[in-house]
């Protein structure tokens, strides 16, 4: 690290970045330096035993105390001497905090004053200045660095008063900081070395766990325990953050003071992550989020040690506030991702960092965008604004309650809501066939003692519930897993599509079963282990296992060994693998290498497509007890598309789509319908949308002299029976249509104008190449179709003549 | 089972299989000890010229369940014989009553069964592969005999037990050399669709040579590998070495550099390995490495060859054997051997129709148990032969002709149009042409036509079945279609509705 002063100590921060960098490493190793208080425990050198040195993060006090001094310190680039400048540590307390607060902000800025102030004096609080480092609170802060954040602003006023800084002992019930504590390393609670029983002189080696974790027993409460609390406590319960500071900067506000904010970068306990806290997982683990928010300066408490795996392992007295973390964690995708070593990387990052732009001058403009998307779910920070107004605050907008939007909705609204595709169906009609021998298979593949692997191959055409049934057969044994009467599972669903390549799939079933996110090629090597020699994945044990890969076609690769891969674990002794692929083909197995389909067994299933009576079936019963469609509409809906397709999905939108229409229909002549159901002719129109193509849409509404020409080229096909026609020939058929029916001829450039744009909507297609006479053309659908649309033409009602 | 009670037992049904053909120094071999008495029995068993494809013969599997009149004095001895000697089956023959009296209503026993069909479940010996695995452990012993290197290519379908026998071999191997007082034979498999890259193989085999001693940077696990054969090595680390790489055509490359490095590494002088190569190509050697040939490196070549129904039968029952009761009827398992046989030999498969047949009759009796729940009529409890004709033509019946009558209408229309336009020696025309007979269609019928969009999505979903073959092009209009399907076979789907019994005359 930095603890060297860099060669690149050009700009006038850098002479400060040694001392800073002092901090942090005294942080790491507190006896190193003379900073820390100097009690007796930093001295041991096991890092459990110094459990109260926490406050030593008050030694991030800076001792320089008048800004003025500093900033010209910096500009005279004097190395100044940190020893020197330690100044007996004070106790602050949080009251203190806030009376201090007002001088503390008017007292401090890196930056000399006057340049601020004619600033902020041209543009009123449109600017904002950034810092790498600031004292707040005569703490230092400094980008990178990891803080506590207070949760809510109701929950902190009175509990701040009597924020403990050091841990009482779970026996005596004092915080006696004169006798060692040690800490057992399962409840992480805090030991005088004299209240255990029998008495401990020296901290021993290696793990040490408390009496009442011995006997999986919590350790007595006492009624002043919950009200005094370290912060360490709060954060792992989920009542403080903790947050890594990526930008620091001061704002100006209407009446004359300035207020420092950060952007927080969050960190999460293993608890709020989507899978929560894993087996894995240490006590004092944290992950790294990409959720930032921006906060004012007040909420930040004081500082913590988030620390990468190795540091941890070596960090041996850092008090009650170091953390690890080891994986950054999406709040978007609920992925993990192991940080490749954090701090080396972010502290070379650092250092150009501060070289390059050490402060930053930025207009509010540029900003506000980023505080717009940046609306994190902790946007309700206990932000202390009082009365004054910030665009940030927007941050925490509070959601409409549910109750306000809803109003009573009507029978058609209703009935759009249960068509939506992405509602899910209470029950599955019309395939409890096919879920049968789904759950028998399953079944009788988990059931025995000794999971033998099967594959199962399920194809059928887009639309015919293949996935749906899979998931709801699952969702079925999930429950029969909580009732206890089969034995657990886990469960991996993969699709084709998602993945970026083939290969990815290794990497996502490893993950999926062990939580860790590997390579590929690595992932392959585990899951070989696990599935065709027998190893175990961690702790994840006897549970067989259940693949569901959709879109199973789209793991052919070239030499198909992703396929073969995952097909041949089934057929090992131990595998307990039982795959479901599903895809549209019907005839996958036998497209693929021989050995391949031998490995895939002979498991099939097949999803036809719906025919009629199951489609207004599957309608009806999402529809049971709304009162919106007449009987007949819903079979003519579903008689229409059972004879194209038989995709269900098509069904529900035609439908849907015909109670909108109806919806209108009712609304624009209110009252004088007698019936409020959605009727046939509703259907009719939607089928009509859904089925009739857009090119029919665009041909109705082409210009005038397009509807001409595409009649020419219609008659010019009738005429000659040849699909192909030459630019030349449709002009002139033009022009003599004009001049029979009274119409100026637009002249050829403007002719050959049209056939371009109209072989841009591809209703022509047109000769590539260059646009001249001879360019030949072809109608891209059918003559009907143009026929059709050009038809009942107001315009030129002549049209229907030649068509 | 005790696994010693299924060697001796298989190796008795290895000598009626092979019969003379067997050498008698592999029966003297660890692997294939046989006390000379029980050969005397089984040779003689042999000559009285039990086939056993007979059933006859099968019903001597299960002298409790049928007695059989058919049956010789010298079999009811032997078989009694058989089951005195194995303990196992001693319960068994106590209570020869209570050996048919399997029922499919007991989870525990249809468990037991299916365990013993299933795939991944290894036999402790494999049957009528004896010759191939002695001439592969011939080949094996001959090399580390002599010290010196050599290369193998067994090839063969998918099922026919290649690599099962190879396990074995490699078995037999480490028996025969600990026997020998030789020193153990370092064995590597590899799997060679589980490498990542191709050239993997090598620092594989590196890293089994010389553990630990693999973060050489300056030369490839390749050179690193021929040098060290190339030079003459201390005795000290002259152990054999076996490579088995299955499935080897993967690692075939564009230019066939890894394939033919690895064939190499065993003519270099020094050379240690014992290289095996699986796959299914018959002429994977001869195709990609004709190079060899004339470097006199080219490997034996070993063929697999598929199942005959004999075989699949014998291996079914000797499956089944294990168990103590009688699931199947002995005419089920020679259909379901003589179909798997007929149809591509792969024995996986055959396993596979057996466990489906077994799955028709459970579900069967789970079904009767509702509406008569007296006692289960005897004869039902055994996977008959109707159970295992439903499962074969589950297996192997064309499922065109139900895929066509299962169609939406439209796509029937078009199936039709196609068998039309395709009848005479025209095979295939574009999306446009095709449309254009659909539209003559609806029209003559005066059905109203599906938009030319729909009728492309409706061609590709036909081409995701497998009925209709759309080719490639820049617009959709111009894709090619052609047929996948025989018309014979439309027309019988068809010929039930009116309609299309017209449109298609």
């Amino acid at each position: 690290m930095a603890a060297t002063p860099s060669s690149k100590a050009k700009t006038f921060q850098s002479p400060n970045k040694t001392p800073t960098n002092m901090y942090r490493k005294s942080y790491l190793s507190p006896s190193s330096t003379s900073l820390t208080p100097q009690t007796p425990e930093t001295l041991t050198p096991l890092r459990r035993s110094s459990r109260h040195v926490s406050r030593k993060i008050d030694l991030g006090n800076d001792p320089i105390d008048l800004p003025g001094r500093e900033s010209i310190q910096e500009i005279n680039l004097t190395p100044r001497k940190r020893t020197t400048d330690v100044v007996a540590e004070t106790l602050t307390t949080p009251k203190t905090k806030k009376k201090k607060k007002i001088d503390v902000e008017a007292s401090f800025s890196p930056i000399s004053p006057n340049r601020s102030e004619t600033i902020t004096k041209k543009k009123k609080k449109k600017k904002r200045v950034y810092y790498n480092k600031v004292e707040f609170d005569e703490t230092e802060f400094e980008i990178g660095d990891h803080v506590y954040v207070k949760r809510r602003e109701d929950a902190n006023s009175d509990e701040e008063e009597e924020d403990p800084e050091i841990e009482d002992c779970q026996i005596c019930f004092k915080s006696d900081t004169n006798i060692i504590m040690i800490e057992c390393d399962d409840c992480l609670g805090g030991f005088h070395l004299n209240c255990l029983k029998p008495p401990l002189t020296d901290v021993p080696k290696g793990d040490w766990i408390c009496q009442f974790c011995v006997v999986h027993k919590p350790p007595p409460l006492q009624g002043k325990k919950l009200a005094k609390r370290t912060m360490r406590e709060k954060l792992l319960s989920g009542d403080l953050w903790a947050a890594r500071i990526e930008k620091l900067w001061k704002q100006e506000v209407v009446d004359g003071g300035c207020v420092y904010w950060i952007r927080a970068r969050w960190y999460i306990i293993p608890e709020e992550t989507v899978s929560g806290r894993q087996r894995h997982n240490l006590k004092r683990e944290l992950y790294l989020t990409n959720d930032f928010a921006d906060i004012e300066m007040e909420c930040v408490l004081r500082h913590c040690f988030v620390k990468c795996p190795m540091e941890f392992s070596k960090a041996s007295n850092d008090g009650d506030d170091v953390f690890l973390c080891e994986y950054e964690y999406d709040v978007h995708c609920h992925s993990f991702k192991r940080l490749a070593q954090l701090v080396d990387g972010d502290s070379d990052s650092d250092q150009e960092w501060n070289g390059g732009k050490e402060k930053e001058i930025d207009s509010d403009d540029e900003e506000e965008s980023v505080c717009a998307d940046s609306k994190s779910k902790r946007g309700l920070t206990g932000v202390n604004t009082k009365g004054r107004i910030f665009g940030v605050e927007k941050v925490g907008t509070k959601r409409i309650p549910e109750h306000v939007r809803c109003y009573k909705k009507n029978e058609l609204e209703k009935a759009k809501a249960t068509l939506l595709l992405a509602t899910r169906p209470k029950s599955l009609p019309c395939r409890s066939k096919e879920m049968e021998e789904i759950t028998a298979f399953i079944k009788g593949s988990i059931l025995d003692d000794q999971c033998l692997g099967r594959c199962m191959y399920i194809h059928g055409v887009p639309g015919t519930g293949k996935t749906i049934s899979v998931l709801s057969v699952m969702k079925n044994l999930k429950a029969e897993v909580e009732a206890g009467s089969v034995s657990p599972y886990c469960f991996v669903e993969i699709n084709g599509l998602k993945l970026a390549s083939p290969e990815n799939i290794y990497s996502v079933i490893y993950e999926a079963l062990s939580g860790h996110h590997v390579g590929w090629k690595k992932a392959l090597l585990f899951l070989n282990e696990r599935f065709a020699e027998g190893k175990r994945i961690g702790k994840e044990n006897e549970k067989p296992c259940i693949l569901l890969i959709d879109e199973l076609d789209l793991l052919v690769t070239r030499n198909q060994s992703v396929l073969y891969n995952i097909l041949d674990w089934p057929t090992k002794p131990n595998s307990r693998l039982v795959v479901l692929g599903i895809a549209n083909t019907m005839d996958l197995p036998e497209k693929l290498l021989p050995r391949i389909s031998s490995r895939m067994g002979i498991q099939r299933l097949c999803f036809g497509p719906y025919n009629h009576m199951q489609l207004q079936e599957i309608i009806s019963t999402r529809l049971k007890g709304i009162n919106a469609f007449e009987k007949t509409a819903i079979e003519f809906a579903s008689r229409k598309v059972a004879a194209v397709s038989g995709d269900a999905r098509r069904a529900l939108e035609i439908c849907r789509r015909a109670a909108e229409v109806a919806d209108y229909r009712l609304k624009n002549n209110n009252k004088t319908a007698k019936s409020q159901l959605v009727i046939m002719a509703d259907v009719e129109v939607a089928i009509q949308e859904m089925f009739q193509a857009p090119h029919i849409q665009v041909m109705k509404s082409v210009s005038k002299l397009s509807k001409i020409f595409l009649t020419a080229m219609v008659h010019e096909l009738y005429k000659t029976g040849i699909a192909e026609t030459s630019f030349d020939r449709v002009a002139t058929t033009v022009s003599s249509l004009c001049l029979t029916h009274g119409e100026a001829f637009p002249g050829w450039d403007i002719l050959l104008k049209i056939g371009c744009d109209l072989g841009e909507c591809k209703i022509v297609l047109c000769e590539p190449g260059e646009k001249h006479r001879l360019q030949k053309l072809q109608l891209n659908f059918p003559s009907d179709d143009v026929a059709f649309a050009l038809k009942d033409n107001k315009d030129f009602p002549w049209l229907a003549n030649y068509l | 089972m005790p696994t010693n009670a299924g060697t001796s037992l298989s190796s008795y049904k290895h000598i009626v299989a092979i019969g003379t053909t067997v050498k008698s120094e592999s029966l003297e071999s660890a692997a294939y000890e046989i006390p000379r008495k029980r050969k005397m029995r089984s040779d003689s068993a042999a000559v009285s010229g039990n086939s056993v494809s007979t059933p006859k013969k099968l019903k001597s599997h299960r002298p409790s369940s049928v007695p059989n009149p058919g049956m010789s004095e010298k079999e009811v001895v032997e078989d009694s014989n058989e089951i005195l000697r194995y303990p196992v089956n001693l319960a068994v023959s106590d209570c020869l009553g209570t050996k048919s009296k399997w029922s499919p209503r007991d989870e525990e026993q249809m468990r037991a069964v299916k365990e013993a069909l299933h795939v991944s479940k290894a036999p402790s010996t494999i049957l009528c592969r004896e010759d191939e695995q002695i001439r592969i452990f011939e080949f094996v012993k001959g090399c580390i005999d002599q010290q010196k290197a050599g290369s193998l290519y067994i090839c063969g379908c998918p099922g026919t037990g290649k690599s099962l026998s190879m396990e074995k071999v490699v078995q037999q191997v480490g028996d025969w050399s600990t026997q020998a007082g030789l020193p153990p034979v370092d064995t590597l498999s590899v799997n060679c669709t589980s490498l990542s890259k191709t050239t993997d193989i090598f620092s594989k085999i590196l890293g089994e040579i010389k553990p630990g001693k693999n973060a050489n940077t300056n030369s490839s696990p390749l050179q690193h590998l021929q040098n060290l054969f190339s030079q003459k090595q201390e005795s000290s680390s002259s152990r054999m070495m076996l490579i088995i790489a299955d499935e080897m055509d993967y690692l075939i490359t564009k230019d066939r550099g890894v394939l033919y490095d690895l064939f190499m590494l065993t003519t270099l002088p020094f050379s240690r390995c014992i290289l095996i190569g699986v796959a299914n190509a018959i002429d994977l050697a001869d195709r990609f490495l004709p190079k060899l040939k004339s470097l006199n490196c080219k490997p034996m070549v070993i063929t697999f060859r598929a199942y005959s129904k004999d075989q699949i039968l014998r291996i079914l029952q000797e499956r089944l054997r294990v168990l103590s009761y009688v699931a199947f009827q002995p005419k089920a398992l020679e259909l379901c051997a003589r179909k798997v046989a007929a149809a591509s030999g792969d024995m996986r498969k055959a396993l596979c129709v057996c466990r489906s047949a077994l799955e028709i009759l459970e579900i069967e009796t789970r079904g009767s148990t509702g509406p008569e729940s007296q006692g289960p009529t005897p004869d039902d409890s055994v996977v008959r032969m109707d159970h295992m004709a439903a499962a074969l033509s589950k297996t192997f019946k064309s499922p065109v002709v139900e895929t066509i009558q299962s169609l939406p209408q439209h796509q029937q229309i078009i199936i039709c149009a196609a068998a039309k336009a395709f009848r005479g020696s025209k095979k295939d025309a574009t999306v446009g042409e095709l449309n254009k007979l659909y539209l003559e269609i609806c029209k003559s019928w005066m059905i109203s036509p599906a938009g030319i969009t729909e009728f492309t999505n409706m061609c590709t979903v036909l081409n995701d079945q497998g009925i209709l073959k759309v080719g490639q092009a820049r617009r959709d209009k111009l894709k090619r279609v052609s047929l996948r399907v025989d018309e014979s076979d439309i027309t019988f789907a068809l010929q039930e509705i009116r309609f299309f019994r017209n449109c298609l005359l």
